[in-house]
């Protein structure tokens, strides 16, 4: 775990029913943290979509998740966070 | 604690609103009126209507004998450009007037800036419609005193049956003469109708006219006569004419909106009442003013003359009065520039004021006369129960506007909504807040269909003999809940406080509701 | 049915997930122009999960993948072919050997994600002079070949003009793919009209490319939906008509009787499928199916 090299990925978008993540890190420990529309009365569902999407991708190095909501649903959440962490750990070549 | 007739736990005794004994929600017609209207003090003008005119809208004020603690009211006609709320507040805060209950018709975004008054002590309380800012600042308990919360009939009820007395009413107008004789109709702030202000004007003790267009004696034609004006300020401006009024009002071009007016409209369609002298409300939203259009095209394919349209009027129903399609516009607020130049102009186009639009209690309420009401919701819950005023994250935002009274009042009442907004579900199994009975709402129109109340024999029969209705899905209103969950996924609960912010009175002046403060 | 297939951009939520309420006869979910180079990546995935897990009414739903001079292509369809959709929609095929290109490797992720060996069909977008020139061999290149399109701003472009109101360069090519899809037995669909405000310009060219033949056309925007099947709806006459043509063969089938005749008119298979379809597009059950 390299502390001192942080990456930056993001996917998504500002539209509605869309979300951008932002993953960064190596981080010490795993963070999340959800703003917008939804984060109210959504935010527990919300990071155990998280969680288990990156646990399905074998994410094991902690990383801070940032979600930016506008009305996102499982389906669309799962999939950003997915894009996302694939472009941070390098996965597509773009 | 008690609970009321919709199930919600009513607190005997609300700290700055008082006991509820006998005053809990018991049904949508329930509750009849008994005894005598209360009255305003009885005064006469010196007979020379100079004496009227009082300066500046300090100096009328001072005129006026208002008072610490006492309640002063105000109309919303000219909505998020009106500048006489915040320009009464100062003066009162420049005069030491303090420890006020204001009561508007609505309050607006603009009034944010009273927020500092009310931090002060000059505005302890208010009762009325709180859009916006100052529905946030009550949601963190920032008042004293919940904000009561009326419908536009229930707030004239209110005043008539007297649970409240106006001492003061300042009444922004845009055309005034000597006398005091009222008009909103023309003036660089015309707003058209001022329905919200008759009742105001006939029960205050003091009425005090604000306008920025005097004009000689007399004025035609008069909306509120001078007879009940004690006095009359002169502004500069009485309210920025972009915030009154909008220009043309659009039909939406967004195909979600449209396929929900389009099934509500189909649902209209199949009812009963869809024949000659039909009547509506559609009100100025995205949804409701598309099903007027699409209502329009079924009208002229089937040859119907509908008899009057209602309430906040757009351009639009002045085009299907100008077409022959309905008779005559009953006109409580004038939504934009075409709806205020045909007020002006056309004597089908009636003034009608807040009492004779929607009070329960009195003699000819036009909401009684009507067939078809298109209404919105923050949320519908398997009850049919409506909440209009909290937002999804539990907050005040909206008034209750005629939600309730045409509820009450038209034959079909039809919720047109999409099932999410984003991802929050609008149909849900318990809504947070009930402003509306679902015994008085009898259908909801979604993107994924038309659901109707199964009370409604009737229209449930006229629907599956309806052959428009043949390609749009009719889904029960548990479907709906159970199919927006799925897609949503589980909420949290709001976290809400045991203080009370606001009650919500039924129409007839019952609690139907109460808003809790929101936890930090 | 297509007489409508709506276009979703690949990388809106909003649409994926809500187009199919506005009851296309089918969904193009778009991975190639409504996507930028750049978002790509994100938006397969976006639309593997849209595919998966989402709804989409009684809607045919279909995939505009990549072009195969792009990187993309194979990726794109690795995965929506595993997630088992009713078609790929494949843009500028010029020649007979890129629809085999294609078919083969449909036929590899099929067989590798158990999808059943064949079920993806294949309509074909004819952007370019050369590709309308090779309609008919194109149309017969693989039996997943179900429909064939010609191309809208592309082929445009290729015929060094541009498309104007009236549509005059497309009208030989619409009546050239016309011929070859009958000749090879696909689906002949038209292309999109652009002009998404006009209503009374998509209803004129509806009209005119259903009364060459066409069974459909591609939509941009929701509210063409209502428009189009309005033009595709069979008048009361045509229903009336056809389902009399129905009920005579299917009396006359229990009867055992092969030739059928109604009012004195001998009526032939050809006129009795047509008529069929004349009642499924009126939304009426056909009695022979029920």
């Amino acid at each position: 775990m390299d502390l001192n090299n942080p990456k930056t990925a993001q996917a998504g978008t500002l539209e509605s029913m869309d979300c951008v993540v932002t993953i960064t890190g190596p981080e010490k420990n795993g963070v999340i943290e959800i703003t917008g529309s939804a984060s109210a009365r959504f935010e527990t569902v919300m990071k155990k979509v998280i969680n288990e999407t990156l646990d399905g991708l074998g994410a094991r190095e902690p990383v801070r998740v940032h979600v930016q909501d506008n009305g996102a649903m499982d389906i669309v959440l799962g999939a950003r966070v997915e894009a996302a962490y694939k472009r941070y750990i390098g996965e597509f070549t773009r | 604690m008690e609970r009321n007739a919709v199930n919600r736990e009513i607190p005997s005794r609300i700290d700055g609103y008082g006991s509820t004994d006998g005053r809990l929600f018991e049904g949508a017609f329930a509750r009849k009126p008994s005894g005598y209207r209360a009255g305003a003090k009885i005064r006469a003008a010196i007979p020379n209507g100079s004496s009227k005119l009082s300066g500046s809208v300090k100096e009328a004020v001072m005129a006026s004998g208002l008072k610490s603690g006492m309640t002063i009211s105000f109309h919303h006609h000219l909505r998020n450009g009106d500048y006489i709320v915040n320009s009464v507040i100062q003066a009162c805060s420049e005069l030491g007037i303090g420890d006020l209950t204001i009561f508007p018709t609505a309050l607006f975004d603009v009034h944010k800036a009273i927020i500092p008054h009310i931090k002060s002590g000059v505005v302890s309380r208010i009762m009325g419609s709180d859009n916006g800012a100052i529905g946030r600042l009550v949601s963190e308990g920032g008042l004293d005193s919940p904000v009561v919360l009326r419908s536009h009939g229930g707030r004239p009820r209110a005043v008539i049956s007297g649970d409240v007395h106006i001492d003061v009413a300042f009444i922004a107008a845009p055309m005034v003469d000597r006398m005091g004789n009222i008009s909103g109709r023309s003036g660089k702030s015309a707003c058209g109708s001022i329905g919200y202000a008759f009742t105001d004007a006939q029960y205050a003790d003091v009425v005090v006219a604000v306008t920025d267009n005097l004009h000689g004696y007399p004025i035609s034609p008069i909306s509120i006569p001078g007879i009940y004006v004690d006095l009359i300020a002169e502004t500069e401006s009485i309210g920025d004419p972009a915030g009154i009024v909008s220009g043309t009002t659009r039909v939406t071009r967004d195909p979600m909106r449209l396929l929900i007016a389009k099934y509500a409209s189909r649902l209209i369609e199949s009812s009963p009442y869809f024949m000659d002298g039909i009547s509506f409300q559609t009100g100025a939203g995205g949804i409701p003013l598309a099903v007027t259009a699409f209502m329009k095209e079924a009208m002229k394919r089937r040859d119907i003359r509908g008899s009057f349209g209602l309430g906040g009027i757009t351009g639009f129903f002045v085009d299907l009065m100008k077409e022959g399609l309905l008779q005559k516009l009953l006109d409580v607020q004038s939504f934009d520039l075409d709806a205020v130049s045909s007020i002006e102009s056309d004597p089908n186009h009636i003034e009608i004021s807040a009492d004779w639009y929607a009070n329960p209690w009195n003699c000819g309420a036009a909401v009684n006369m009507l067939d078809i009401v298109v209404l919105g919701a923050t949320e519908v819950d398997v009850n049919f129960n409506a909440n209009v005023n909290t937002e999804a994250d539990g907050m005040l935002l909206h008034g209750i506007g005629g939600h309730q009274d045409t509820a009450a009042g038209a034959k079909l009442s039809i919720i047109a909504q999409p099932l999410l907004r984003g991802r929050i579900p609008c149909v849900v199994d318990r809504v947070h807040t009930i402003t509306t009975p679902g015994e008085v709402i009898d259908a909801v129109v979604t993107e994924f269909g038309v659901t109707i109340n199964p009370r409604r024999k009737d229209l449930l029969n006229a629907w599956s003999d309806f052959t428009y209705a043949r390609d749009i899905p009719l889904v029960s209103i548990d479907e709906l809940a159970e199919r927006a969950g799925r897609m949503s996924g589980p909420m949290e609960p709001i976290r809400a406080a045991d203080r009370v912010v606001a009650v919500v009175e039924w129409r007839d002046g019952t609690v139907i509701d109460t808003v809790r403060q929101l936890e930090k | 049915m297509r007489r409508t297939m709506l276009y979703l951009p690949g990388n809106n939520p909003n649409m994926l997930l809500r187009g199919h309420l506005f009851e296309p006869d089918g969904l193009v979910i778009d991975l190639e122009d409504a996507v930028s180079a750049s978002e790509k990546d994100s938006a397969r995935i976006l639309v593997r999960e849209a595919l998966r897990r989402g709804e989409f009414g009684k809607c045919e739903v279909t995939v505009r993948i990549n072009a195969t001079d792009t990187p993309h292509w194979r990726d794109d369809i690795a995965v929506v072919v595993s997630c088992g959709i009713s078609g790929v929609r494949a843009p500028k095929v010029d020649n007979a050997q890129t629809v085999r290109d294609i078919d083969e490797e449909i036929s590899a992720v099929e067989e590798k994600s158990g999808v059943p060996q064949g079920s993806t069909k294949i309509f074909c977008l004819l952007e370019s002079a050369l590709g309308v020139w090779n309609a008919l061999d194109i149309a017969k290149a693989s039996p997943r070949v179900t429909a064939i399109l010609p191309g809208g701003e592309d082929l445009a472009a290729d015929l060094r003009t541009n498309r104007s109101k009236d549509g005059v360069e497309l009208e030989w090519i619409r009546r050239m793919i016309i011929v070859a899809a009958r000749a090879a037995g696909v689906d002949a669909l038209d292309t999109i009209f652009p002009r998404v405000n006009d209503d009374d310009g998509l209803r004129k060219e509806a009209g005119f490319v259903k009364q060459l033949g066409y069974d459909g056309k591609s939509v941009i925007h929701p509210n063409q939906i209502p428009i189009i099947h309005e033009v595709y709806a069979p008048t009361e006459k045509e229903i009336e008509t056809a389902r009399r043509i129905v009920e005579a063969a299917s009396a006359a089938a229990l009867r055992g009787l092969g030739a059928v005749s109604l009012d004195g008119r001998m009526i032939d298979a050809p006129v009795i499928k047509r008529a069929e379809y004349t009642l499924k597009r009126a939304g009426l059950d056909c009695p022979k199916e029920g």
